[in-house]
């Protein structure tokens, strides 16, 4: 029994260990890059030994060595140096600049990681120095606005809400935008929609994306679909966020504690009414504490982090919890085989207002007039009690979702020669989410929608929902170089296996004071699941050809078990060229390369796919209890020929660097086209039949990719980094298989459709139409514009001043779509706003009838963050380095009409469903975050 | 020791290549946890589980259906944006899905009676005639409600357009079979009297009405709703009564708004239980009184006619009324005294009409209710007055079954669904365009108009439907004993 614990004190060992080096002489220098300028937080190691320091900000250390011992200098974009220990007791450096080694190596694709020059596609990358200085706690919020090409709309303020996130254009219409999300090579589950049998508040919906562990991240890929994604198969054709974590660095140990502490206030500039704050918003704290140690030797490394947050949230009744935890090691076990290990948890704790499509929320009542109540024109007696009463509500209201994740990764490399490398992942993910809504009597009082008095109509609602992955994935790296052609050549298979399975249970009828589910007089459950295996082999050749341009070809062999079952495994090519013009020598060594440093021209082509929902192909029937007694019919009608759809994209793009690359400019064409698309489209209704799913649809997005890097100042003391994006994006549905249009959100007379010819979920209904006369004609089925804004972009901005103030601000705009405006629209049913109609229409004819006087441009331009940081170096003593951060989140917003064209969230209900977005009502923009931050590092 | 290792490491991978471990380390199989056909077709007591299944199907189709007839007749106005937004004006888009809904209701019906007559109960070993003549009346059920509410439909997936008339006559066939096959149910004779009296079949309908009567004087049959059974199975379809919602459920929101002279009999769903939504009281005795009563008018015998309303009088005293707390909805309509919500309101002259549902509970039929009186019986005509007394009566009884919409002679349409993905029917077909009948869609927008000064109490419909109904008696869509 006491040997078992024995490993407990392995990491232990090898902290003190590291600590605890005997050091016979102290050796002092300073370390700089080939212009003499001083490098801060280069390694310094003493090799073979895990005795190591960095550099401080003007590049100089100090490390105790033994004579004859080897200190080895690295940084990264310079080429390592190591220098023997003599008598002296000065050693200083100049480190030279590595080319090759400033190329970034991408993770992407399966096998060993491949330097970006090499690729033919594109990767939106962010640093951990990026993430690190973000505010935000949850991944869509970190790639809002840093990722480039991605378009991400937070759809509510409401905590740990679900999100549009899509990049090169909605490519389906039977599943939602959102990326395949890997940690460490393996799936993590990434539902940003309500779960089938999740908590509807009416809108806005929790999303896994929320609890993502965001913990001791060292980047973060943003793979965009097509080629770059052939090789992972099954859903990736929306593209892939890959994270990987911190497994810590050989050297000196690091411990580091920090905290945040913050305001969030609501973002009040939409709303129609100051009193809807008023009743609602009460300004809240945020707080997080963040503890993270890393360090280890040449053999062994490891990296913890630990945090707790807690803020209460902008809205009275809002408060959101996060604990996590993760660790990370790097293990080379042998000279030939090294193992890797990650394992997160985090557990996320929030609770919701109603909002949106149900009578209970407040904030859509107040926003929509409900009641025919104007908040401005009321008196303040009148007011009084109707914001007591919201208040009421907001003591009552009882939504809760409670989520706990495990995420584990294991990583083995085998080296069998130096060109011969081994790789397997096997990992898992597990997270559970229980939700709860307790409707109490009191609170159905409080709403009005049961008589004063009632004191048995309380109901309780939990949602349980487990979704467990595993990801297994095995591949064999071989390179090979003659003189003027280098082969990378890449063999292996891959799975992953989902199970989701979700259990509602549901007491109504019941006294308050009590959530114990069989309290409840009248109970009913109901389950859902969905289990599916996803499994490939893969191949990739990447031929060098004088180590300029690179020949890319491959593909994936693709089997689901969410295909009929006269269906084959699908086949998925991938080719690519990049050529790197500017690497030639003569091209180098020319003075024209000092004004245009990089030329890099890219092509390629890659299919990627996306499944349909598990069990649909199946021929199944109900069995549904109707008044306590089995009932029969009929459900899914089946199609054996169900197979995934599959994207084909065409890209082609060209880099270009000036000034030694100063100013990078990047543009890329793409043209996507889902073949086989699935659709449901509705079934004649002479069948009598649910809607079944089919591959026989077809959509097409095109367009441009541009960004500008620019390093605007570049000296000792002031550095200023300027990047703008800027995409489009022209989605068309091609065909809809014969079907007729369907609506896939919003109204009969007012909804997004998908119909042949138009773009995914564009708004249709009835406009009215002047006419010459100055009559107005009613056009029912008009086009009234697409809800996916077509032009998208984001800036950022960088100065940090002699390395110890930075400054970064950055923001995201869109423009050219369309979106209804449904608070304004029920405003007006009401009776209360008849602003946007035109005088002479008004009280002819029913509202429905001009529905285009409801609709707007979604345009808008948002900073999402400005921050500040002040880096204190090892002026404060103990610490060996203090960092003070301010920032403020979502501070300035420009939008083209009144409301907020991001607060969407009604539209996200389904799950893993196609979500629009074109109605924006009845939910919360995202707050305002005024955050503190400092940081202490040992 | 080797040898123990070795041994031992061999039995070890032995045993994993085995069936038995091959479970472990296979990632491949998944089990979708629903029924298959083998579960359903050939299994002991599967014709009772079909038959609840159709049964369930029937709240379906009454869902669908009394939505959209409630609306498009000058019963109900919707005041929101739930529910269908094109009826009232009698708007018939082949795009709207709510007519989708409401025909695919009517054919999972007719497939879910097929499939029980073909496969369910020949497969079933406890298969009984009564279940065979429940199969059968519920095929006819499906082709009556594809003749009530629609001038021409499919009876096959895919099908041709069946016309109205056609379908009427198949359900007349299946009904005399459910008949032959379990004699005495007053469900199938009365389904067989409405048959015959929207065909105009006079002496048919007598003799089925008076046959149903004959085995109950105060039969009621119903569909009922589960308020707790889980939505969207099969999909898109909810068990609990959507009518109950939008009358009483959803509160506040004061979706469905009746017609100020029906304002005493709504709601006529309100809440039953936690676990079961008010019934449809969809082919109850009034109805047959009414055929009754109706033939006797158009035959001139005023006396007959009026001892079949007299026991109408009778026979609804004794159905339930609910005393019902409504104060939260009070005919808002989001403005405030909008629409009549006091006793003291006068409704064309007509007082006693509508309530005031902030002083404490109403009293609401919860089957049927009138506001025929003994003197009105007494006073009765066979001339237009009479009929238009008659219409008014009918308009009551059965307000929110849907019979309001058949009796003005309106029908649905096919919608594009099918017209697009159906070979056998284009846009320009029977059923696929709309027929009103000029008489009603001259007033299409006016059908639920109202005006009403809150300070007088005083009430008018701006039109009278019952006498526009009757002053076309002739004509061949509506009335049809005239």
């Amino acid at each position: 029994m006491k040997n078992k614990k024995l490993w407990l004190w392995g990491p232990l060992l090898v902290l003190f260990m590291s600590f605890s080096y005997a050091q016979e002489k102290t050796i002092s220098g300073n370390v700089t890059d080939q212009d003499g300028v001083p490098l801060p937080g280069v390694s310094v190691l003493v090799v073979d030994t895990t005795n190591g320091t960095q550099t401080d900000f003007d590049g100089n250390y100090t490390i105790g060595v033994n004579e004859g011992q080897v200190l080895r200098f690295s940084y990264i974009g310079q080429k390592t140096t190591e220098r023997t220990v003599g008598n002296e007791s000065t050693i200083n450096v100049q480190l030279e600049e590595d080319a090759q080694a400033l190329e970034e190596v991408i993770v992407t694709g399966q096998g060993s990681g491949i330097q970006r020059r090499k690729l033919s596609t594109t990767v939106d990358v962010l640093t951990e120095e990026k993430i690190d200085r973000l505010p935000a706690n949850q991944i869509d919020q970190m790639l809002q606005a840093t990722a480039p090409s991605a378009q991400i709309r937070l759809s509510s303020g409401q905590p740990g809400t679900a999100s549009i996130i899509r990049t090169r254009g909605a490519i389906s219409a039977a599943s939602s935008s959102t990326p395949v999300i890997i940690v460490d090579g393996i799936r993590v589950d990434n539902l940003n929609s309500n779960a089938r049998l999740g908590i509807a508040t009416g809108g806005a919906n929790v999303s896994a994306l929320a609890d993502i562990p965001v913990e001791s991240i060292e980047r973060i890929e943003y793979i965009k679909g097509g080629a770059a994604t052939t090789l992972y198969g099954a859903d990736a054709a929306n593209g892939i966020i890959q994270i990987i974590t911190k497994k810590g660095k050989a050297g000196k140990g690091t411990v580091f504690f920090e905290s945040k502490l913050g305001v969030i206030k609501a973002t009040d500039d939409y709303l129609k009414y100051k009193r809807t704050g008023e009743a609602i918003f009460q300004p809240g704290i945020s707080q997080e504490y963040r503890v993270g140690l890393s360090g280890g030797s040449e053999k062994f490394t490891y990296n913890f982090g630990g945090s707790l947050y807690k803020d209460d949230g902008f809205n009275d009744l809002n408060e959101q919890v996060r604990r996590t935890f993760t660790f990370g090691y790097s293990a080379q076990v042998t000279d030939k085989f090294k193992y890797q290990g990650s394992f997160s948890y985090v557990s996320f704790d929030s609770n919701l207002d109603y909002n949106a499509n149900t009578s209970f929320s407040r904030f859509s009542a107040f926003e929509g007039a409900a009641g025919g109540v104007n908040l401005d024109e009321l008196t303040e007696e009148e007011w009084i009690p109707l914001r007591d009463n919201a208040r009421e509500i907001g003591e009552l209201v009882d939504i809760t979702s409670r989520t706990s994740r495990f995420t584990g990764s294991n990583k083995f490399v085998y080296d069998f020669t130096d060109n011969f490398q081994a790789n397997a992942v096997v990992g898992i993910d597990y997270r559970t989410t229980v939700q709860e809504e307790l409707q109490s009597n009191a609170l159905l009082v409080a709403l009005g929608s049961r008589p004063q008095g009632t004191t048995d109509k309380a109901s309780l609602t939990r949602a349980l929902r487990a979704n467990f992955i595993v990801t297994g994935d095995l591949n064999f790296t071989h390179k090979a170089n003659t003189e003027n052609f280098g082969f990378t050549t890449i063999l292996g298979g891959q799975f992953f296996r989902t199970a989701d399975r979700q259990n509602q249970l549901s007491g109504s009828g019941g006294v308050d004071g009590t959530r114990k589910i069989d309290f409840f007089p009248t109970q009913s459950a109901a389950d859902f699941v969905l289990e599916n295996a996803n499994y490939g082999l893969y191949f990739l050749e990447n031929i060098g050809i004088y180590n300029v341009a690179f020949l890319e070809f491959g593909g994936r062999l693709d089997k689901s078990t969410v295909s009929g079952e006269g269906t084959s495994p699908l086949l998925l090519p991938k080719v690519g060229i990049t050529y790197n013009v500017s690497d030639h020598d003569f091209y180098q060594n020319s003075n024209f390369s000092n004004f245009l440093s990089t030329i890099r021209l890219r092509a390629n082509y890659g299919e990627a796919t996306n499944f349909a929902e598990p069990f649909e192909q199946d021929k199944t029937f109900e069995l549904a209890s109707f008044l306590d007694r089995p009932a029969f019919s009929f459900a899914n009608p089946g199609n054996p020929l169900l197979v995934s759809e599959t994207v084909k994209t065409t890209e082609y793009g060209l880099e270009l660097g000036f000034f030694r690359n100063r100013l990078n400019l990047s543009g890329t064409r793409y043209k996507g086209n889902t073949v086989d698309a699935l659709f449901t489209p509705v079934a004649k209704p002479s069948e009598g039949a649910q809607n079944q799913i089919q591959n026989i649809g077809e959509v097409q997005n095109e367009g441009w990719e541009f960004e500008m890097r620019a390093a605007v100042l570049q000296s000792e003391k002031h550095q200023m980094n300027l990047n703008v994006s800027y995409n489009t994006n022209e989605n068309l549905v091609v065909s809809t298989g014969g079907g007729a249009p369907f609506v896939v959100g919003g109204f009969n007379v007012l909804g997004s459709v998908v119909a042949e010819g138009q773009s995914l979920g564009y708004l249709r209904g009835t406009a009215a139409v002047l006419q010459d006369d100055g009559s107005y004609e009613f056009v029912t089925n008009s086009f009234l514009g697409d809800t996916f804004a077509p032009n998208f972009g984001s800036v950022s901005l960088d100065y940090s001043w002699n390395n110890k103030i930075s400054i970064f601000v950055t923001g995201d705009y869109q423009f050219g779509g369309k979106i209804t405006d449904l608070s304004l629209l029920l405003r007006h049913l009401r009776g209360v706003d008849d602003s946007t109609v035109p005088e002479e229409l008004l009280g002819t004819t029913s509202p429905f009838n001009y529905t285009n006087f409801f609709v707007f441009d979604n345009d808008y331009f948002k900073i999402r963050n400005i921050g500040l940081s002040y880096d204190f170096g090892d002026a404060l003593k103990p610490f060996s380095n203090v960092k003070l951060g301010l920032s403020v989140t979502n501070p300035f917003n420009f939008t083209a009409g009144n409301f907020d064209p991001e607060a969407t969230g009604s539209g996200i209900a389904a799950q893993g469903g196609f979500a629009s977005g074109g109605f924006a009502y009845g939910t919360e923009s995202s707050p305002r975050i005024y955050m503190s931050s400092l940081k202490f590092q040992f | 020791m080797k040898k123990i290792v070795s041994t031992i490491c061999m039995v070890l991978l032995l045993i994993s290549c085995t069936d038995n471990f091959s479970s472990v380390v296979d990632f491949t199989k998944v089990e979708n946890p629903t029924l298959s056909e083998a579960s359903v077709v050939g299994q002991p007591n599967s014709s009772v589980i079909w038959l609840d299944g159709i049964k369930q199907n029937m709240a379906f189709v009454y869902n669908e259906l009394l939505v959209l007839a409630e609306l498009g007749s000058d019963n109900y106005v919707n005041t929101q944006t739930f529910y269908n937004q094109f009826l009232d004006n009698l708007t018939l888009l082949s795009a709207d899905p709510d007519l989708r809904d409401a025909t695919r209701e009517v054919a999972r019906l007719r497939e879910m009676a097929k499939f029980g007559l073909e496969f369910v109960g020949p497969g079933d070993s406890e298969y009984s005639s009564e279940q065979e003549a429940d199969f059968n009346f519920y095929l006819g059920l499906s082709y009556m409600y594809a003749g009530m509410y629609f001038p021409a439909l499919p009876q096959e997936p895919g099908g041709a357009a069946i016309s109205a008339s056609q379908n009427y006559q198949d359900a007349l066939v299946a009904f005399d079979k459910a008949i032959a096959l379990n004699p005495g149910q007053t469900r199938y004779l009365l389904a067989k009297a409405r048959v015959n009296y929207y065909l105009g079949d006079k002496t048919a309908a007598v003799a089925a009405a008076t046959a149903a009567l004959a085995i109950d004087d105060s039969f009621d049959n119903i569909v009922r709703f589960d308020a707790d059974a889980p939505t969207g199975t099969p999909d898109g379809t909810n068990p609990a009564n959507v009518m109950e919602s939008a009358l009483y459920q959803r509160a506040t929101f004061d979706d469905l708004q009746p017609l100020p002279t029906l304002d005493f009999l709504d709601p006529k769903y309100s809440f039953l239980s936690d676990g079961e939504d008010a019934p449809v009281h969809y082919l109850k005795a009034e109805e047959a009184l009414l055929i009754l009563a109706e033939a006797n008018l158009s035959d001139g015998n005023v006396a007959a006619a009026q001892d079949n309303l007299t026991d109408l009088l009778e026979l609804i005293a004794t159905r339930e009324v609910r005393s019902i707390d409504d104060s939260i909805e009070g005919r808002t309509e989001g403005m405030p005294r909008s629409r009549p919500d006091s006793t003291i309101v006068v409704v064309n002259g007509r007082e006693g009409l509508v309530l005031n549902r902030h002083s404490g509970d109403v009293e609401i039929p919860s089957v049927s209710g009138t506001s025929l009186t003994a003197e009105d019986i007494e006073s009765l005509t066979a001339d237009d007055d009479g009929l238009e007394l008659l219409y008014r009566t009918r308009q009551e009884v059965f307000i929110a079954e849907g019979l309001r919409f058949v009796d003005m002679g309106l029908k649905l349409i096919i919608d594009e669904n099918e017209t697009l993905q159906n070979e056998n029917i284009s846009e320009t077909d029977l059923g696929a365009v709309p027929l009103i009948p000029s008489f009603i869609s001259a007033v299409a927008s006016d059908l639920d108009a109202i005006t009403y000064d809150a300070a007088t109490g005083v009430a008018t419909t701006v039109v009278d439907v019952n006498k526009i109904l009757v002053a076309n008696k002739t004509s061949p869509e509506v009335l049809p004993f005239h």
